[in-house]
């Protein structure tokens, strides 16, 4: 362990030119997102005046009146829902991905691009689809009545909202998991069927700890961004139960206050950091015990 | 294709999906605007039509731009941070007043006005700019009930009915607070331009109360979940979505209710300290103009504040439909919603709670 930190073999050493050629990417996060952020942390100290102006100064009254009931609940319905959708998307990204990856590889590729196309149309625009595919002139409600059961139009309702952000974050979960699965030698699962394992302990001994990596990137990336979506819930939820992005879209335009806008954009961003490192951590000693695994076989 | 670069992809992927959640709020790029023989103006989406602006490029050989907003406070941020670049804005009734309480339009010189008696009498010093002293109203619309009349069986009058348990599931209030505090307060007998706290508390409780029998709240696409009976009652704005509905399903009305009505305009002023300010009051003077008024309702199907417009207007089944011309007996008691000034807390506590509940 020691060793393989300390000496990096075949690790090339930076250049002045290899720095100077990374400023325009700093210039880049520095600019767009570390200022945005840093404004952002600035103005949650901020105080407010009633006509939606930000006065400065300095208070923590924006974060004393987010320990709110109504605020903590939205809170938790949101996390509920973000994390609803990180298991969903990686269940059935896993399903995706172990499709694809078991395919011939020439086939591989045109598979992953079917993932991407119909990301090639406007998020609105996608979402609008779905109130049309599972409203009540739509073919899902259609087919059910002309099997005879008397079906309401699904829109709005929770279901909408969870096969919306599956739809919206799936890509987003099958490209980790795919890229986990690659370097898995398919031989493995020969020798697995060989020791007499079905396909539930393939599955469960081999292709998920090998692919852990993947799947736990899977989590994140989905559940981080679904923390921030505001649009999906209005228009397939019917917006009686807003999730955090919604209650922050008022704060900032509705009600004219800023400086609690961004107070609770501040504890979104800390929880989603906080789930960031909490993974990052689960990551690491997954990969060691993994590889004390490799170890003693 | 490593790992690294399928992560970055699939990164890029998630970040563009929020991205593109946000695209879906205003959209306006901003323009430098110093120097003569320009115009740049911040609009409401789709109230400024295209053949407005040629005729006015066309007349006076200044180069106009429009930048657009979907909502007040994206705009009045925008003006708030400085050197925005715009010369005329276009802010509704209560945006008026806060723009005018931050200092951020100019007061407008009537007597380099022409043609200002064009204005309908409602419009001429309202109660939201005494003297019109800051903003030249150019569009107006209300606040009402579309409702799908296959799907309630009966006409609907008023608010009470978007109380009625026999409409579960398929009653629809605007997502805007003060939008449907309009409904809250009128079905109570309230006027909604009230600032008593105790009135929006029994506001807030209606609200609560008729939360249990919503489908929704919906800004956005009201008009065709009525149209499609998916939504039998809404509460809306009258204006281009719900004309369009109206026109295309007859089993599709829109009322002002019975309990009271009310008004909102969009109004031009001009920005404080603007290098453009004679081609601002040259705009002023050309959108006066009947031919030019009327265009806002022929090709932007909103009404048009200008009286004189009216016989103007090319397809008079436009000035007949409700949901862009409230009958003028519907508007008896009708006013505009203003800025509730320190009584927007009370507003805020109900309406958080209202939406969390």
């Amino acid at each position: 362990m020691n060793a393989s930190s300390s000496a990096r073999p075949g690790r090339i050493a930076p250049s002045a030119a290899g720095y100077l050629m990374l400023l325009p990417a700093l210039a880049v996060i520095v600019l767009l997102v570390i200022v945005p952020m840093l404004v952002i942390a600035r103005d949650s100290f901020a105080i407010s005046d009633p006509l939606g102006g930000n006065l400065g100064g300095f208070t923590l009254a924006n974060y004393e009146k987010l320990i709110d009931p109504v605020y903590l609940k939205t809170l938790g319905y949101s996390l509920g829902m973000a994390l609803l959708n990180a298991v969903v998307c990686t269940v059935v990204g896993y399903i995706v991905a172990y499709y694809i990856a078991t395919r011939r590889a020439s086939l591989q590729p045109v598979l992953l691009v079917l993932v991407i196309i119909p990301f090639l149309t406007d998020f609105l625009v996608r979402t609008f689809a779905w109130i049309t595919l599972l409203g009540s002139g739509g073919p899902f409600i259609s087919l059910l009545r002309a099997l005879g059961v008397d079906a309401q139009s699904l829109v709005p309702s929770q279901l909408a909202v969870t096969l919306s952000l599956l739809y919206a974050f799936l890509p987003v979960a099958v490209f980790p998991i795919y890229a986990a699965m690659r370097s898995i030698d398919p031989s493995l699962k020969e020798a697995a069927a060989d020791l007499g394992a079905g396909w539930w302990q393939t599955h469960a001994r081999i292709f998920v700890p090998l692919s852990a990596s993947g799947l736990a990137s899977s989590v994140m990336l989905t559940f981080v961004p679904t923390l921030g979506v505001f649009v999906i819930p209005v228009l397939l939820g019917g917006g009686k139960d807003p999730l955090v992005g919604n209650l922050i879209v008022t704060l900032f335009t509705e009600f004219r206050n800023e400086p609690l806008g961004a107070a609770l954009s501040m504890v979104v961003l800390i929880l989603m950091l906080a789930s960031v490192a909490g993974a990052g951590l689960l990551l690491r000693n997954g990969a060691r015990r993994n590889r004390s695994l490799g170890k003693d076989a | 294709m490593n790992k690294k670069v399928l992560a970055l992809g699939a990164l890029t992927l998630a970040s563009a999906t929020v991205l593109a959640g946000c695209s879906a709020g205003g959209d306006a790029s901003s323009t430098g605007a110093a120097g003569d023989g320009t115009l740049s103006i911040y609009a409401w989406a789709g109230e400024i039509p295209d053949s407005a602006i040629e005729g006015f490029e066309k007349e006076t050989g200044i180069t106009v731009t429009v930048d657009t907003f979907d909502s007040n406070e994206t705009m009045i941020s925008k003006l708030a941070a400085g050197n925005s670049g715009y010369d005329v804005v276009e802010p509704s009734q209560y945006a008026v007043q806060l723009m005018v309480d931050r200092d951020l339009v100019a007061s407008i010189d009537q007597s380099k006005l022409e043609g200002f008696d064009n204005l309908a009498e409602k419009f001429v010093d309202p109660s939201f700019d005494p003297g019109n002293e800051h903003s030249i109203p150019w569009a107006w619309g209300t606040t009402g009930i579309l409702y799908n009349e296959a799907c309630t069986g009966a006409p609907v009058t008023g608010w009470k009915d978007m109380w009625n348990p026999a409409y579960t599931g398929k009653v629809y209030m605007l997502d805007n607070m003060l939008s449907a505090y309009i409904a809250g307060l009128q079905v109570n007998g309230l006027s909604a331009t009230t600032t008593d706290e105790g009135d929006i508390e029994k506001a807030t409780d209606s609200l609560l109360e008729q939360k249990a029998i919503l489908g929704g709240y919906n800004s956005t696409n009201y008009a065709d979940l009525v149209g499609t009976g998916d939504a039998c009652i809404a509460e809306a704005y009258s204006g281009t979505t719900s004309a369009t509905a109206v026109e295309n399903n007859p089993d599709v009305k829109y009322i002002i209710p019975e309990e009271g009505g009310t008004l909102w305009t969009d109004s031009f002023s001009i920005v404080k300290g603007t290098a453009n300010e004679d081609a601002a009051y040259q705009w002023l003077n050309y959108t006066l103009r009947p031919e030019v008024a009327a265009l806002v309702t022929d090709d932007a199907s909103l009404a048009s504040t200008n009286e004189a417009a009216l016989p103007l207007v090319a397809d008079q089944s436009q000035v007949e439909n409700p949901a862009i011309y409230a009958p003028a007996e519907s508007l008896k008691n009708s006013e505009f919603i203003v800025d509730p000034g320190d009584a927007l807390a009370f507003f805020q506590d109900g309406w958080t709670r209202v939406r969390a509940s």
